[in-house]
């Protein structure tokens, strides 16, 4: 089951529109600010500009009743103004109704400069106060108020119509972003595909590396690199069962024939004699290949535990050299190092030990030497065992623990000693590997040390 | 002496009993690990040799039954599966020696041989065959009466040989008891050191006294 909540496409969707919602709501109470602004200054603007017509015609007409005959007429036809006038004897002009101006008289407008907020009714108002003189001589009060509602009505339509632009704005860029997303992960799908395409059968395929974005040539280069190990692997393992194969297919063919040929016609005693010994070597071999092939399929699998005691390497090594030695009659097998000591399985690390010793005999001309060096690199026991004779050609040197792997061809034995012998190393997390050492070929493990060093 | 063999699969329970009768032992045969319990509880017998893998009741619970109820002669078994830790269950359980299959039938009748002389009396410092004669605590080895330089691993092999006589000794069993070689290994270790072994003690001497078993191992008897 997909989780959503995981979804690259839809959690990039959101930002966009999240991104898209904050910087319209941003942009909108920023103009939204800036048109009050405005709108205030258009009405103080107004306002000034009323005060000035009042004052005018204030200082023009020579009684009230001309001020206010020619002031209603200077005022005919401006909507949403209030503006009254009082002498220092009562009312003397009123605009544009009674009602409305003495509701502003009430109001009790402070002087000021500016013009201030004021709400009269139902509606809002800017509002000034100023005292000025006038022709007929007499003091008077003049207060103006300007309807906001055609500017607020704006205001307000400006916001409805900013939701709207957000929602939309929001909606556009998350639909916007999906299919950019969609768009931008197409690559990712074809790597996909290219992915499910691949089986063991077609592990040579590789994702093209050079239609990839910047931004997923590491992802490929990776993942073709993991393809390649793969191949690898798998390729060493189908050699190997194609090998295994031929390893048990050869003895038994030899037996089947051997068999055959024999019940074929009546014989004397001895032969058939001949045939079961014969047959009971090959059963024996078959039996050696499939338990030592049992051995490397647990070590492949991690099962080959070794139990850990402490094993002192010289005594081990004097007692393979005393057993391994009667092959090698005019070989001089030289044990030198120092009295040291390993953590480690004893029968699995005579029989790794014993058959990196016997590949060197079997490897060692007559009047050839053998020396077996033990000594402590850090915190690691080496066993190296180095022997004359013809070197190992430097990429032979990587396929020596491969699986049936007989370098000089006609070399009896399974050709899994050095395999089996990698196999214990590794199961004691050490090492092994081969080396030159001046003219001699000579192979080397690393075993962890035992805590304390023994002397017997 | 007289052997129960509790084995399921046909041939090699077959086999097992030719061979034990034909090496001088009484064998009984049963194919299921009831019929083992029965027998092991009701006959009276000097080894068992036990397969652990058996239908109906395993080889454990067999050998664990027969322990219960007293029986102790030596049990020996049989697994296919060479994990340690069967190894050591058996061994818990009661059981003298195991073997894992396939095994050489040399090496199954030496160890039924070494199980059966377990607890008897200790034999003799000198071991004898023909001319042949071996001083094990002087370690001295002589044949005719002249006296034949041996290694110290030629001695215990000679030894092994004279205390074995006419037993055959596979090649696994022979590296096992002289060099403590516990392993199969592939190599022609122990056919190296008998060729030594019979330079020094058959070579010039008559008759023969160590002869090769091809496929099988070594015999060491006058024929």
């Amino acid at each position: 089951m997909k989780d959503w909540r995981h979804s690259i496409t839809l959690r990039l969707s959101l930002a966009f529109a999240l991104l898209a919602t904050l910087v319209f709501a941003a942009l909108g109470i920023y103009f939204s600010r800036a048109a009050d602004a405005h709108m205030a200054e258009l009405d103080a603007h107004d306002l000034f500009g009323k005060l000035a017509l009042i004052g005018h015609v204030g200082a023009q007409e020579k009684s009230a009743e001309a001020f206010a005959a020619r002031l209603g007429d200077a005022l005919t036809g401006q909507n949403g103004l209030i503006v009254t006038v009082n002498g220092g004897s009562g009312p003397v002009f009123k605009w544009p109704t009674p009602q409305l101006a003495e509701a502003l008289a009430a109001a009790q407008v402070a002087l000021g400069s500016a013009p201030r907020r004021l709400a009269l009714g139902d509606a809002e108002y800017r509002v000034m106060a100023a005292d000025m003189e006038s022709a007929w001589g007499q003091a008077v009060h003049v207060v103006i108020a300007r309807d906001m509602r055609h500017h607020t009505d704006f205001l307000d339509q400006l916001q409805v119509d900013f939701r709207f632009a957000i929602l939309a704005a929001a909606l556009l860029t998350a639909i916007v972003g999906a299919l950019a997303v969609r768009h931008g992960l197409h690559p990712v799908r074809d790597m996909a595909r290219a992915a499910g395409r691949i089986s063991a059968g077609q592990l040579a395929k590789r994702i093209p590396e050079q239609k990839v974005p910047p931004e997923l040539a590491e992802l490929v280069t990776a993942f073709n690199a993991m393809l390649g190990r793969l191949e690898e692997s798998f390729q060493r393992l189908s050699d190997f069962s194609a090998d295994l194969a031929h390893e048990l297919r050869t003895p038994i063919h030899s037996l089947r024939m051997q068999t055959e040929v024999s019940l074929s016609k009546a014989r004397h005693a001895d032969e058939y004699r001949d045939l079961l010994a014969s047959n009971l070597e090959e059963y024996e071999r078959l039996a050696r290949i499939i338990a030592d092939m049992l051995l490397l399929a647990k070590a492949d699998h991690g099962l080959l535990v070794p139990q850990a005691e402490p094993l002192a390497l010289i005594p081990l090594c004097e007692r393979l050299i005393e057993y391994y030695g009667l092959l090698a009659e005019n070989v001089n097998i030289q044990l030198v190092g120092d009295e040291i000591a390993v953590q480690g399985d004893r029968l699995m690390l005579e029989r790794a030990i014993g058959n990196v010793l016997v590949n060197a005999i079997h490897h060692t001309p007559a009047a050839g030497a053998i020396v077996v060096k033990i000594e402590a690199v850090g915190d690691m026991a080496e066993i190296a065992i180095a022997n004359t004779g013809k070197a190992i050609a430097a990429d032979a040197r990587l396929r020596v623990f491969d699986r049936f792997v007989r370098l000089d061809s006609g070399s009896e034995g399974t050709g899994l000693g050095l395999a089996i012998a990698r196999s214990i190393v590794l199961a004691h997390r050490g090492e092994i590997a081969v080396r030159l050492s001046g003219q001699a070929t000579e192979f080397y493990m690393r075993l962890p040390l035992a805590a304390g060093l023994l002397t017997n | 002496m007289k052997i129960l063999i509790v084995e399921d699969e046909t041939k090699t329970g077959d086999y097992l009993k030719q061979g034990l009768g034909e090496a001088g032992f009484s064998a009984d045969l049963v194919r299921n690990g009831l019929d083992g319990m029965h027998e092991g509880l009701a006959g009276e017998y000097d080894l068992l040799i036990l397969d652990v893998n058996l239908p109906g009741l395993d080889g454990w619970q067999v050998l664990k039954a027969l322990r219960a109820a007293g029986r102790d002669f030596p049990v020996l078994f049989l697994t296919a599966r060479d994990q340690v830790e069967d190894r050591v269950k058996g061994l818990e359980l009661g059981a003298d020696d195991y073997l894992v299959k396939p095994f050489a039938f040399s090496e199954l009748l030496a160890r039924v041989r070494t199980l059966l002389r377990r607890g008897r009396a200790r034999e003799a410092e000198g071991l004898s065959l023909a001319d042949l004669e071996l001083d094990v605590l002087k370690r001295r080895a002589t044949r005719a009466g002249q006296r034949i330089d041996l290694t110290a691993k030629e001695f215990a092999l000679l030894e092994l040989f004279l205390r074995r006589q006419g037993e055959v000794l596979a090649r696994s069993f022979i590296a096992s008891q002289v060099w403590d070689m516990n392993f199969d290994s592939d190599t022609n270790v122990v056919e190296v050191a008998i060729r030594r072994l019979r330079a020094k003690v058959d070579d010039d001497f008559s008759p023969k006294l160590i002869h090769t078993l091809r496929g099988m191992g070594y015999v060491m008897e006058i024929r």
